[in-house]
């Protein structure tokens, strides 16, 4: 129980551990099948792809649902820079490195995706943009977020890092900092304009996908669900980075910033229920939902594991940390449910066809979020991301001084500007 | 610091007026680029093809590879050009519809319908599909396409195949011979009809033609119907047939045009001008905000000697 | 011999006592034989047809027989209904033919002189066999001198060359491995003359009669192939034609000589058929004017007989490849089955699901651990 003040490294774990190399042996297999798959295409075998269903697992699950959960970059950030939640901005760390880890092997992702890559250069060129396309926007609008604003927004820890150990970049460091600074409205109202468009144009998807996506899913309200789901996603995702840390790293957790994010997660799942609800009732859909079938199963188990969790959160259930684990640990399984079902689970383009990803598939998708995951780990031990209090950034300082004797991490009384 | 309601308001109301001028410029703004409606070409060409009268040959499917200069499908046997559905060996099939108990059966060929309003085209992102101009051929440009098969998602035909194995994958449909047309020839297919069950010419002379043989052999024809005159928005290439057209896999579509769907986007992202204006009133806030949390960072630097963190 | 003034073929024929009802039967024949392909067949009647071949003078004809069999020339008498052989000499001036003239020895060397030196520059040569060229050409002799300079010299003098028969138009069974001989077809010998190539074993005496008309009253040769081959009797495979056709489509073959398929008449495909590699009119054209009269009539696979690359090259079973693939007889359905189910995808699914689910449940448990532990440590808090 302590009160977060500050970032503060993960210290006194080496970085090279059995989890890491464990981690790093997955990577290595997805990136291999990877490379096997870009010589032999995407057919027999390397995937389960076919006419039908010509998207699989890699930009259905990778790209549309792991950027959902990615998305704590403009929803922990609107919610502490727009609506000014200053208890958040403990936390922003934390959830831009994992926007931008799910972001970038997301698209990297997409890349191995396609059958065409050497063509992506046309994103750079306006003149040959067809703008009727919602396929488009998430290209140019995921490109351009991911490598601007996102990537600044993740610069400062990297600057700092440069600062503390390295004292001969400390002068470049130094200015790349300020300068940041002074752009940074600007740099963030992009980082969050950005993801509100391509999240919803990745609803704006499955429109063009017509009946092929089932009732219950299929909505012209389809972007703005989509987005709002990767908002409480984005929640979930942070929620559960800060209690693994302490799970993982024994790092203290702060109550009050914990309860924060709670309340914005239920509040964001209520809104979004009853929204999709009222979407369904007045498309006159409701039917499907109370018929036995594989849909409407599909549909409560999403609806029951989002809003359910959200309940429990809300309720006084939600202070237990093991409860508020589990609780959204089950609500990010619902909305991870949510946005994979109209592109896959939901998503019959025709009778008699079926999609099931082969083994390959499976193992190239898991590579990569294994490279996110392990980026988050490498990253959280290396650069000061994970919340802590003042009190432990001294007891980090101390021990890093031990280690690294020279290094100066406290003792820096501000510069009059 | 928890905001009070008053602050909320006033939050929200200083949020709203930008969505507010942005909605008003979207709405008041004259339409750009993507019309609602999409006029026919004037030299639109297609095909008709009469199911009544097809006794499945298959000579369109041999011809149709030798006319494209592509390799049949002999996948199954090796010995057969025996394709199962379109695919990258195949722009053209027939198919055969029939009932269990083997009562009723019509043959239906499947190629692209070279839609008034493409779903495919309007899927794709750099207009790697496109409609000729003057002809109205849906044709697949290589060079644009990045392969990510949003057009095969997109059709409600499901006509556009992928090459799913190799590495040079493309996206294979009928282009109604394009390259013979500028030879003056016809497309192959029409060209080795035994039974003239499909022919070529001009959509509306096409379309005249269909309407004369409904009405000179009434109920002969499912509903008296000619698909794609309408239908989807209307395509170029037209069926007639006896049995229910969506017994032949042909789906049951609207007036409206697959890309009509994307009516409102469109709306929304109109010169931007809504995203622009969010962004606009983002910055004003996070500007405001990020004044107070800088102030707060250099009390705390004060009191503690630690570097503060951005 | 003395010199005969050329008689036109209408004159010819009413000399050896054939009716005008006869003439025009053949007429219809040929007609029927190269509907296309031949000029002076190409949309005419038979009555058209019968006019002008009447008004043509009957070309002179050197038969030369070199590395033979005589099955050609055979093939050729085995017609009779009318008995077009017998038409056939009356419309063509036979000069020289070794198996049908009475002469021998130094009277049919008088006879091949004479009948190339009158008819200098206007007769047409055809050539029975394929001619040896190893070791200067001495496997085969006329009159004491090698086939090779016999050819090259009648040659010469001929107005067109018709090579019948594989041996003479590229070497035929001769040449098979290891071609002990040197055998090869005319146009390897001769490259500076019009050659037409019929190759078969045998041919249909019908293409040589096409082609020599064709001749006789056009004046010129029939449209061929980059073989030289007249494309109105070898421009179709003998698989696109063949009656047996719509059981390959069909997928019924023969599996074994005598066993079901074989007896029922089923494809021949797989008993090494040559059909769909093989240029040749025999599926439609039939032999000795029976019906059925032809290889894959009689249940024998062809063997690809006017093929270089095929004929006495092939082993007679090895099945060959379809080059022009065409649908067979079964339909797509309107929507087939796409999508397979694969047991190491379910298992992997399986085992990161439970990963997944055993390692959120283990953090979970720590949670509650950690808390109690705390709960322990500050007892006065409040349990918070």
């Amino acid at each position: 129980m302590t009160r977060w003040e500050r970032s503060v490294p993960v210290y006194g774990v080496p970085v090279l551990n059995r989890g890491f190399w464990g981690l790093l042996i997955v990577v290595v297999i997805g990136l291999v099948l990877s490379g096997f798959r870009e010589v032999v295409g995407l057919g027999s075998g390397v995937s389960g792809m076919s006419d039908p269903f010509a998207w699989g697992l890699w930009k259905n699950f990778n790209v549309m649902v792991l950027t959902g959960l990615g998305s704590g970059g403009f929803a922990v950030g609107i919610a502490a820079w727009i609506f000014n939640r200053t208890r958040l901005h403990q936390v922003m760390r934390v959830a831009l490195l994992t926007s931008f880890l799910a972001y970038s092997t997301g698209l990297t992702m997409l890349g191995i995706d396609v059958g065409r890559p050497w063509n992506f250069y046309w994103v750079f060129m306006p003149w040959h943009w067809n703008l009727a396309s919602p396929l488009l926007e998430v290209a140019v609008c995921i490109t351009f977020y991911a490598t601007v604003p996102l990537l600044l927004e993740n610069l400062p820890p990297l600057f700092e890092y440069l600062i503390y150990e390295f004292p001969k970049w400390r002068g470049f460091a130094e200015s790349c900092e300020k300068a940041l600074t002074k752009v940074y409205p600007y740099v963030i109202g992009l980082a969050y304009i950005l993801p509100i468009m391509h999240q919803s144009s990745l609803g704006a998807l499955m429109l063009l996908g017509g009946d092929r996506v089932h009732a219950l899913w299929q909505t012209p309200c389809l972007p703005l669900i989509y987005v709002w789901a990767a908002a409480f996603l984005g929640y979930n995702c942070v929620v559960l980075c800060l209690l693994l840390a302490k799970v993982a790293w024994k790092r203290d957790i702060d109550p009050e910033v914990l309860a924060e994010l709670n309340k914005l997660t239920c509040w964001v799942v209520f809104t979004w229920t009853a929204f999709r609800f009222l979407d369904i009732l007045v498309r006159g859909k409701i039917l499907f939902a109370l018929i036995p079938s594989y849909f409407s199963c599909l549909f409560w188990i999403e609806t029951i594991l989002i809003a359910g969790s959200a309940y429990v959160l809300y309720s006084g259930k939600g202070k237990n940390l093991q409860t508020m684990f589990l609780a959204h640990c089950t609500c990010a399984l619902g909305g991870m449910i949510y946005r994979f079902s109209p592109t896959t689970l939901a998503f019959r383009p025709r009778n008699g066809a079926f999609y099931f990803p082969t083994a390959i598939e499976l193992l190239v998708s898991i590579g990569f979020m294994a490279l996110a995951v392990l980026g988050y780990i490498v990253a959280v031990k290396k650069l000061a991301i994970l919340p802590a209090s003042n009190d432990d950034w001294l007891k980090m300082a101390k021990y890093e001084e031990q280690v690294k004797p020279g290094i100066q991490l406290t003792g820096y009384a501000p510069v009059e500007h | 610091m928890a905001m009070t309601r008053r602050e909320a308001f006033k939050n929200l109301a200083k949020g709203s007026l930008p969505l507010l001028a942005a909605g008003c410029v979207s709405t008041v703004l004259p339409e750009v680029a993507h019309a609602e409606e999409v006029p026919m070409p004037k030299g639109a060409l297609g095909l008709l093809y009469d199911a009544t009268k097809c006794v499945g040959c298959k000579s369109c499917m041999v011809a149709c590879n030798q006319a494209n200069e592509l390799a049949p499908d002999i996948r199954t046997d090796g010995l057969h050009q025996a394709p199962p559905a379109l695919n990258s060996f195949t722009k053209n099939i027939i198919k055969l519809y029939r009932t269990a108990d083997g009562s009723d059966h019509s043959y239906f060929k499947q190629q692209c319908m070279h839609c008034a309003d493409p779903a495919c085209m309007a899927a794709c992102m750099f207009g790697g599909l496109r409609k000729d101009k003057e002809t109205g051929i849906v044709w697949w440009n290589g060079s644009l396409c990045v392969g990510c098969r949003y057009c095969e998602i997109a059709c409600p035909f499901h006509i556009p195949a992928f090459t799913w194995d190799g590495f040079n994958p493309k996206i294979t449909k009928c282009e109604l011979c394009r390259e013979r047309l500028a030879k003056k020839l016809e497309p192959g297919c029409t060209t080795v009809c035994p039974t003239q069950a499909v022919i070529y010419g001009r959509r509306e002379d096409l379309l005249k033609e269909a309407k004369r043989r409904i009405a000179a052999s009434p109920g002969r024809y499912f509903e008296n119907k000619v698909y794609g005159q309408v239908d989807g928005g209307g395509t170029q290439v037209l069926y007639l047939s006896r049995v229910a057209f969506g017994k032949l896999g042909l789906p049951e579509l609207g007036e409206e045009s697959i890309p009509e769907r994307l009516k409102f986007q469109h709306k929304i992202y109109k010169w931007l001008a809504l995203p622009a204006a969010l962004y606009a009133g983002m910055v004003m806030f996070a500007g405001k905000n990020f004044k107070e949390h800088a102030h707060h960072l250099v009390e705390d630097q004060k009191k503690t000697g630690l570097r503060p963190q951005l | 011999m003395a010199k005969i003034e050329k008689e036109t073929i209408a004159q010819s024929l009413k000399n050896a006592g054939y009716s005008r009802r006869d003439f025009l039967q053949l007429c219809t024949t040929i007609v029927a034989t190269a509907p296309m392909g031949l000029a002076f067949t190409e949309k005419a009647t038979p009555a058209a047809v019968a006019k002008a071949v009447a008004k043509a003078k009957k070309p002179s004809v050197v038969w030369l027989h070199f590395q033979d069999c005589t099955g050609c020339s055979e093939t050729l008498l085995r017609t009779s209904k009318p008995d077009v052989a017998d038409l056939i000499l009356n419309i063509i001036s036979l000069d020289y033919h070794e198996t049908l003239m009475v002469a021998c020895g130094k009277q049919a060397e008088d006879a091949l002189n004479s009948a190339v030196s009158e008819n200098a520059g206007k007769f047409v040569l055809v050539v029975e066999g394929a001619i040896p060229t190893k070791e200067k050409g001495i496997y085969m002799k006329l009159g004491g001198r090698p086939a090779m300079d016999v050819l090259k010299e009648v040659g010469s003098k001929a107005a067109a060359i018709i090579a019948i028969g594989s041996c003479a138009s590229w070497g035929g069974v001769p040449s098979a491995d290891p071609n002990p001989t040197g055998a090869t077809g005319v146009d390897s010998i001769i490259t500076d003359k019009a050659i037409v190539n019929l190759p078969g074993c045998p041919p249909n005496p019908y293409s040589l009669l096409g082609v020599v008309l064709e001749f006789a009253v056009m004046g010129k040769l029939p449209a061929l192939d980059s073989l030289k081959r007249p494309k109105f009797a070898y421009d179709r495979l003998i698989h696109d034609h063949c009656p047996r056709r719509a059981h390959f489509d069909a997928g019924r073959f023969a599996g074994q000589f005598g066993d079901a398929g074989h007896n029922q008449g089923y494809c021949l495909f797989k008993l090494g058929c040559k059909g769909p590699v093989t240029h040749a009119g025999c599926s439609t054209r039939h032999f000795n004017e029976m019906v059925d009269a032809w290889p894959i009539g009689t249940g024998a696979p062809c063997f690809g007989c006017t093929e270089k690359a095929v004929g006495f090259r092939m082993p007679a079973f090895d099945k060959v490849d379809v080059h022009l693939a065409t649908p067979p007889d079964t339909y797509a359905p309107i929507a087939g089955s796409v999508g397979t189910f694969g047991a190491a995808a379910a298992g992997l699914v399986g085992i990161a699901a439970g990963a997944l689910g055993g390692a959120a449940w283990a953090t979970s448990q720590k949670l509650k651990s950690s808390e109690e532990a705390t709960a322990e440590k500050t007892p006065t808090a409040g349990g918070k």
